[in-house]
């Protein structure tokens, strides 16, 4: 199984989830937005070096991004943020839109309401409906699960197994270790930007110092 | 900010000199005009350059300084520009930087309207002409300007290469840090902008009574921009700057005395060009040319031996509760710190500890409850009073460019007071380094410091606190020693994120 | 109507750029001189130099945005508080070396005189003002509300980061955003230039009504600032027809003034930041 993002000691392949765990300040936004391209540093992604390129380019490329605290853009209504991300042409756009909003219950309810006005746990599925608009391979999530009530996050974590079951592939920063080990087919523990911990799900699950070192210790 | 140095003092020296003596009366004059300029510039630095508020008033109260000298004499006319000033800056004390500079925009622009159309008083369009404004125009006039001149120069240097000048830089650069550390902004700006108003004030009378005729082109924009561009051409904050500035405004026309209105023209591009490629201005590329280079400012150190703390005894919560839009950010919070003693606070992301920092400090208001700090009630209080009262508090990121975690430490140390709070000061750093804050943090508690430190490093907190307490979307879930803390389940459940069953 | 073409290049400008250009009305005298510039060399009427001087002053505002605040965007706000205003500068002095100070006149965009309908006299320069002036506010509308484009412009300045994120090439829509800032600036100047004369030193009063506009209708917002631009359009008529033009702008920054003094977050806009 290739590999569609190899960096340092993080891989993810089509079809499974990976969670990235770790305290604050361990490194996990980090990692991600050199992913992406914000930061500078050697990578892999669908098997070339990206390195070189640009966020548009890697992204473009078939990556969706679901940043910490969501960043929907407010002023936009529902619809406007998912045509607005997409890069298809009109006809499709709007097609993939529909599939969205049908996807996302909550979302197809209101549409035309402006992104500001919705509640956490809809702009948490708002942000991830965006990112799934171009179609993306890999899959990028920044503690999605934060401030969200329980059966939201049931929901969430649900639609990423599924997702993952028809091939996607993704990487899950969490610091809530149990929530992402729950879906996960494995993961590793990052600690001042070192990985200092990696195994199945069950080996991580199973290791006392795993509190610890979600505290940061 | 450097301080004015001989080099600098000498030329001040020679340059009202070398006029009397060498030049001819068109020449003083001219001279003469260079110390006016100056004058005004030195006090568009107060506001513009140490505070960085966008002022743009400045010309304005020149304006108001010609008329008054013209109307009622000279002395009357920097009390005149300093009134004006005074209101202005108090009606525009909490406004952000692009309100304020539209507040200074309509108060100028109100200032010309009178005096384009209020001819009664200001003699509308034609101004003012034939009136006694207390001085004469020659050889004594140069003279009052520049002794005027360089006294506020020296003083200027002297008072902003010190602490006043690190406030200001703080001040301008994180003014929340600065409110933590019992700067009062509105005070400084409401003190710098009188006194660069009055300086104003004083230049446009001199020019009053230099020339002869006041007319609406003294509250205009375009001198505005003129004293902008001065200031920044000079050096916005150099010592100098305002006298560089001046000196090239003045000769430049005569120089290119063909090009006529090019001047103005250069002037602008050369200002444009200084923003862009070399923000120190004319004195600072001077002063590297030289070699005399600008000193970095002094970034505080640790002190060798800690002090013993004096201050408040005891800071308490009682239930206080926050909101932000929908969200608890705080609910039901009540916890204590004592002098002597060092908690600390844990949590996941988003369980509130920044902002229990932030509502103690005053940077944030709460919705219920109450803070006591030795029994006085701190929850209405501004930030910088409340720092005042002894609470330092450090931040996360570097504060100013230039600064290390110690450097934050240091100046939230040297603020005085006994209570501190630290808001992850382990962050980033390396494992040689956590030993010695470790060190650091007994020293503070052996000193009687009350320290209050929010970090993610548990091993750390671990063995440095004699207590921690643990939070969880804003409530306070455990608290007890840390090995108490660290076993309790619902500490557990809450990093590990498991079911909230128990 | 022509303020609101001014206000609403402004706040685009705001947007995409992330600081206040103080060069914005110097770009709309700059507008009309152009338009003087081409009719005069030309003889064509205004409405043909209509798309001439929008893609001149399209060009120039994305140079001036170039020049004087996209290189200056991570320093403090009093970089480009600076280089604006020394922009600013800078057109204001060479149209005044070009025209000798003295002042021009645009040419109408169909003619002057008057035009009688229904019992009513109306200056032809003026209805075809509000006409053209209506037409583009509502195109720019419709480009930013009902297209892709627009809502790509609109993501951009809510959340840069974001939307280089999700794939949106910022760069390109930042440019198009300054172009259409300074082409709407440039229309204005055509628009205005021919009641109210081409004036090198007009720039600042242009620019100031804009600010307030945006001040006004709440910091970034487009609609508030087309409000804005029409409520200060109106209060000024309306003063100004009781005492005056001097009296109707002394009121208005009288106004302003007490406003801020009073609500330093404008009427409707964002919070003025906390209590430090």
């Amino acid at each position: 199984m290739t590999a569609l993002v190899e960096i340092g000691d993080v891989s993810v392949s089509a079809g499974e989830i990976v969670a990235l765990l770790g305290g604050n300040g361990a490194g996990k936004t980090s990692l991600l937005e050199t992913i992406l391209g914000f930061r500078r540093g050697r990578l892999r992604l669908f098997g070339e070096d990206a390195t070189s390129l640009s966020v548009e380019q890697r992204v473009s490329l078939g990556i969706g991004y679901v940043p910490a605290g969501r960043r929907v853009f407010g002023s936009l209504t529902v619809r406007e943020n998912l045509e607005a991300s997409s890069s298809l042409p009109a006809a499709e756009r709007g097609r993939r839109a529909d599939e969205m909003l049908a996807l996302f219950p909550m979302l197809g309810e209101r549409p035309q309401a402006r992104a500001w006005l919705l509640s956490g746990g809809q702009q948490q599925m708002l942000a991830l409906a965006r990112a799934l608009m171009n179609k993306p391979r890999l899959l990028l999530l920044d503690e999605p699960t934060l401030g969200l009530a329980p059966l939201v996050v049931a929901d969430l974590l649900q639609r990423l197994s599924a997702m993952a079951a028809g091939g996607m592939a993704i990487l899950l920063a969490e610091q809530r270790a149990g929530l992402a080990l729950s879906v996960a087919d494995r993961g590793l523990v990052l600690s001042r930007g070192r990985t200092v911990r990696t195994g199945t799900r069950a080996e991580l699950a199973a290791d006392p110092e795993l509190a610890d070192l979600m505290a940061g210790g | 900010m450097q301080a004015l140095g001989r080099f600098w003092l000498v030329v001040l020296l020679l340059a009202p000199v070398v006029a009397l003596v060498a030049l001819p009366p068109f020449g003083q004059r001219m001279v003469t005009l260079i110390g006016i300029y100056a004058l005004m510039g030195l006090g568009y630095q107060l506001v513009f350059g140490q505070l960085g508020a966008l002022n743009l008033a400045q010309g304005a109260l020149f304006g108001i300084g010609a008329y008054a000298a013209a109307l009622a004499g000279l002395p009357v006319a920097p009390l005149a520009a300093a009134i004006p000033a005074a209101l202005a800056a108090a009606l525009t004390l909490r406004l952000q930087s692009h309100y304020f500079a539209l507040a200074t925009l309509a108060l100028a622009s109100l200032v010309n309207l009178v005096a384009l159309h209020a001819e009664s008083l200001t003699g509308g369009a034609n101004g003012l002409a034939g009136f006694a404004a207390g001085m004469s125009r020659g050889p004594s006039l140069l003279v009052v300007v520049w002794a005027i001149l360089i006294a506020g120069v020296v003083l200027y240097a002297r008072l902003f290469a010190g602490t006043l000048g690190e406030r200001a830089r703080l001040l301008r650069e994180a003014p929340l840090v600065a409110a933590t550390l019992g700067i009062d902004a509105g005070r400084w700006r409401l003190v710098l902008f009188v006194l660069g108003g009055a300086l104003a004030g004083l230049a446009g009378a001199f020019s009053a009574a230099l020339s002869g005729v006041v007319s609406p082109e003294v509250t205009g924009f375009p001198l505005m921009v003129l004293c902008l561009s001065l200031v920044v051409l000079g050096g916005t904050r150099h010592p100098m700057g305002a006298v560089l500035g001046a000196t090239l405004a003045v000769c430049l026309p005569e120089l290119l005395r063909e090009l006529q209105g090019a001047w103005l023209l250069g002037y602008a591009v050369a200002t444009l060009a200084v923003v862009l490629w070399a923000p120190e201005g004319l004195a600072g590329l001077c002063d590297r040319w030289r070699g005399a280079g600008s000193p970095k400012p002094p970034v505080p150190g640790l002190p060798a031996s800690l002090p013993r703390a004096a201050g408040p005894r005891r800071l308490a919560l009682q239930q206080v509760s926050k909101r932000f839009g929908g969200v608890e950010a705080l609910q039901d919070v009540s916890l204590s710190l004592e002098r002597g003693e060092i908690v600390g606070l844990i949590g996941a992301n988003g369980s509130g500890k920044t902002t229990l920092l932030n509502v103690i400090n005053g940077l944030d208001p709460i919705d219920q409850g109450a803070i006591l700090l030795d029994g006085r009630h701190l929850e209405r209080l501004p930030a910088h009073a409340i720092a005042r009262m002894g609470i330092a508090r450090t931040f996360q990121a570097a504060m100013l460019a230039g600064d290390s975690k110690s450097a934050n430490l240091a100046r939230a140390l040297a603020r005085g007071g006994s209570l501190l709070l630290l808001d992850e000061p382990a962050a980033g750093l390396a494992d040689e380094e956590r030993r010695q804050l470790a060190v650091l943090l007994r020293q503070l508690r052996t000193q009687d410091y009350g320290v209050l430190i929010v970090d993610h490093d548990i091993e750390l907190l671990s063995a440095v606190c004699d207590r921690l307490v643990c939070l969880d979307r804003g409530r306070i879930i455990a608290a007890g020693s840390p090995a108490e803390v660290r076993a309790d389940a619902h500490v557990r459940a809450s990093f590990l994120g498991l079911a909230e069953a128990a | 109507m022509a303020y609101a073409l001014v206000a609403l290049g402004f706040v685009l400008a705001l947007n995409a750029a992330g600081a206040v250009n103080f060069a914005h009305g110097d770009l709309v005298v700059l507008g009309g001189a152009v338009a003087v510039l081409v009719g005069t060399w030309t003889g064509l009427p205004g409405i043909l130099l209509l798309p001439l001087v929008a893609l001149a002053l399209g060009v120039a505002g994305v140079i001036a945005a170039r020049v004087a605040l996209l290189p200056l965007v991570a320093r403090p706000v009093e970089a480009t508080f600076v280089a604006t205003i020394a922009l600013a500068a800078i057109i204001e002095q060479s149209l005044n070396l070009a025209t000798g100070g003295a002042p021009s006149t645009a040419p109408p965009l169909i003619g002057s005189g008057t035009l009688e309908v229904s019992g009513l006299v109306l200056g032809r320069q003026p209805l075809a003002i509000v006409v053209v002036g209506s037409v583009l506010v509502a195109a720019v509308w419709l480009l930013l509300e009902r297209t892709q484009t627009g809502r790509r412009m609109r993501a951009v300045s809510a959340d840069r980061h974001m939307a280089r994120a999700v794939g949106i090439p910022v760069g390109r829509y930042v440019t198009l955003s300054l172009a259409l800032a300074g082409a709407l600036a440039g229309i204005a100047g055509l628009l205005l230039g021919h009641q109210f004369l081409v004036v090198p030193t007009q720039g600042a009063g242009h620019m100031l009504k804009a600010y307030i506009a945006v001040a006004l209708g709440g910091w970034g917002s487009v609609p508030g600032a087309l409000l804005g631009a029409l409520g200060i359009g109106a209060f000024e008529t309306f003063v100004s027809a009781g005492l005056g033009d001097a009296w109707a702008s002394a009121a208005l920054y009288l106004g302003v003034l007490l406003l801020l003094a009073v609500r330093p977050q404008g009427l409707f806009g964002e919070p003025a930041g906390r209590r430090a």
